[in-house]
């Protein structure tokens, strides 16, 4: 029996309080959080019910010009630069004066680019010196999840994890979050923020944001430009579809009359335009997305989704889910805003809460250590039965 | 507060002691002359709004204790990262130097025409 009062707080009194810090890709976040110390955490698996208080919530993201990535030199130097900044904000907004008074600092141990990790573990191995305060190495993934399930309450729900870095279809199993299916090559967040790139649309606040907002405008939602729909059993394949959608854009903009995908071939008039693309492409993505979770959902006899990562805010995708999860008998999707979607802090520090609420504490910096690759089921759930 | 120190050593033996001048401006800034943005993103026209934040001053108008710190690792970093700049280049034309002589051989013993 799962028991979540295992650790006192360290303040003696009747909470916990935990700062997580999240950089593992191009968004810095600091967040605080408080859990309620209650009695009936003492048995019984509540992790998806801490009546979190989310403090403050602060995040920053480093952008670059249309048409580029980010490096992971320069996002490394943009979390090293504003990392302290931003904890002093998360402290201020969240009324804490003290910061020997948070129970844990909880810091992303991967999976993610090594640079920015590694920006964010030294401020948090320098921050737990300073103050005492014990830390608690976190996946990412397994951030995105719990602060999932904290915010909509879903218990047990098939998780759709969609962002820059990942693509899978989860599912809780005897104290492992079990992949169920992924993507094969590319996430889907970098296939939509790559064919941003070649669209050359500003990075600002996301290119995948940007992309949706250009698929809303599409006039001609009837007719879908035909793209390739690569579903492999339980998994996908996207960056055959992003070479081919790269490819059509290449001729639009070079008025390749010989594409007659995009231009009439009696009067050469063009078909075709750029939100048509940014539709389409969004289209055909989502409904695999769709297909694997609805199969997902079969296999464990479930009929929540819970939909996470940056991907996860953009809204045609969870219309698209909840026109699936209807046809299904009572079906229900739960997904969060963008504060809670795109990477933040709060996420990591409501997973790192969990884990050290159970006694899963850093014993020596030696286990600080960051990942690029840290897998969902590598992690041992010891919150939930 | 000792100014911080480092210290580079190779499998072979080889070493070298970084240490602080004080005094000296490199140990006395926030911001490197190695730690800036890469030239690839400021020639797509990125706007650096990412410098790190100038040393905080006391009361007195002297950077305090853990400003100093951070400026004077600023310094050894930008030490450190010129001196491995120079062994990655050493031993980039040591390589090239043995490949050169290994294609003279093969191609017995003159590259001229």
């Amino acid at each position: 029996m799962v028991n979540l009062n295992k650790v006192q707080p360290r303040s003696g009194g009747d909470h916990y309080l935990a700062l997580g810090i999240e950089g593992s890709a191009n968004k810095l976040g600091v967040g605080i959080l408080k859990h309620p110390m209650l009695s009936q955490h003492k048995q019984g698996s509540l992790s998806h019910d801490c009546q979190a208080e989310i403090l403050s919530n602060i995040r920053d993201t480093y952008i670059t010009p249309p048409g580029e990535g980010f490096l992971p030199r320069d996002t490394a130097r943009h979390h090293r630069n504003w990392v302290v900044r931003l904890v002093r904000r998360a402290l201020v907004e969240a009324g804490i004066e003290d910061p020997r008074l948070l129970d844990v600092i909880c810091f992303t141990k991967g999976p993610g680019m090594g640079a920015p990790l590694h920006s964010v573990v030294v401020a948090a191995r320098t921050m737990s010196m300073l103050w005492d305060v014990p830390l608690v190495a976190v996946n990412h993934c397994i951030g995105h999840i719990e602060m999932g399930r904290e915010i909509t309450k879903a218990e047990n729900p098939v998780v759709l994890y969609v962002s820059g870095g990942n693509t899978q279809v989860i599912a809780y199993s005897e104290n492992r979050y079990r992949i169920f299916g992924e993507t094969l090559d590319i996430a889907i967040g970098n296939c939509l923020d790559r064919f941003a790139r070649t669209l050359k649309i500003p990075n600002d606040p996301s290119p995948g944001y940007n992309i949706e907002q250009l698929a809303k405008q599409c006039k001609n939602k009837d007719r879908l430009v035909e793209l390739p729909y690569t579903v492999k059993g339980m998994d996908l394949s996207m960056s055959g579809i992003l070479a081919h959608i790269d490819s059509l854009a290449k001729d639009l903009f070079r008025r390749n009359t010989k594409n007659y995908k995009l231009f009439d071939r009696e009067t050469g008039k063009q078909l075709v335009t750029v939100e048509d693309l940014c539709y389409s492409l969004q289209e055909h993505l989502f409904a695999m997305l769709v297909e694997i979770t609805e199969r997902a959902m079969a296999h464990v006899n479930s009929n929540q989704v819970l939909i996470v990562g940056g991907v996860g805010c953009n809204v045609r995708l969870q219309q698209m889910m909840a026109s699936m999860c209807q046809s299904r008998a009572d079906g229900q999707v739960h997904a969060t805003d963008e504060r809670f979607c795109i990477d933040n802090g709060v996420m990591i520090a409501q997973a790192g809460l969990l884990q050290y609420r159970m006694g899963d504490i850093v014993k020596d910096f030696s286990e600080t250590v960051v990942t690029q690759r840290f897998r969902t089921d590598e992690v041992y759930v010891s919150w939930r039965d | 507060m000792q100014p911080p120190t480092a210290t580079y050593c190779t499998p072979e033996g080889d070493s070298h002691a970084f240490t602080v001048v004080p005094d000296a401006p490199r140990y006395r800034t926030t911001d490197g002359t190695t730690s800036g943005p890469s030239a690839y993103v400021l020639q797509a026209g990125q706007i650096d709004r990412d410098r790190p934040s100038p040393p905080k001053l006391d009361a007195q108008g002297e950077p305090t204790a853990l400003s100093r710190l951070r400026m004077h690792l600023t310094g050894l970093q930008d030490d450190i990262n010129s001196f491995l700049t120079a062994e990655m280049q050493r031993a980039k034309n040591k390589k090239q130097k043995i490949d050169d002589t290994q294609e003279q051989r093969a191609t017995g013993g003159s590259t001229a025409a």
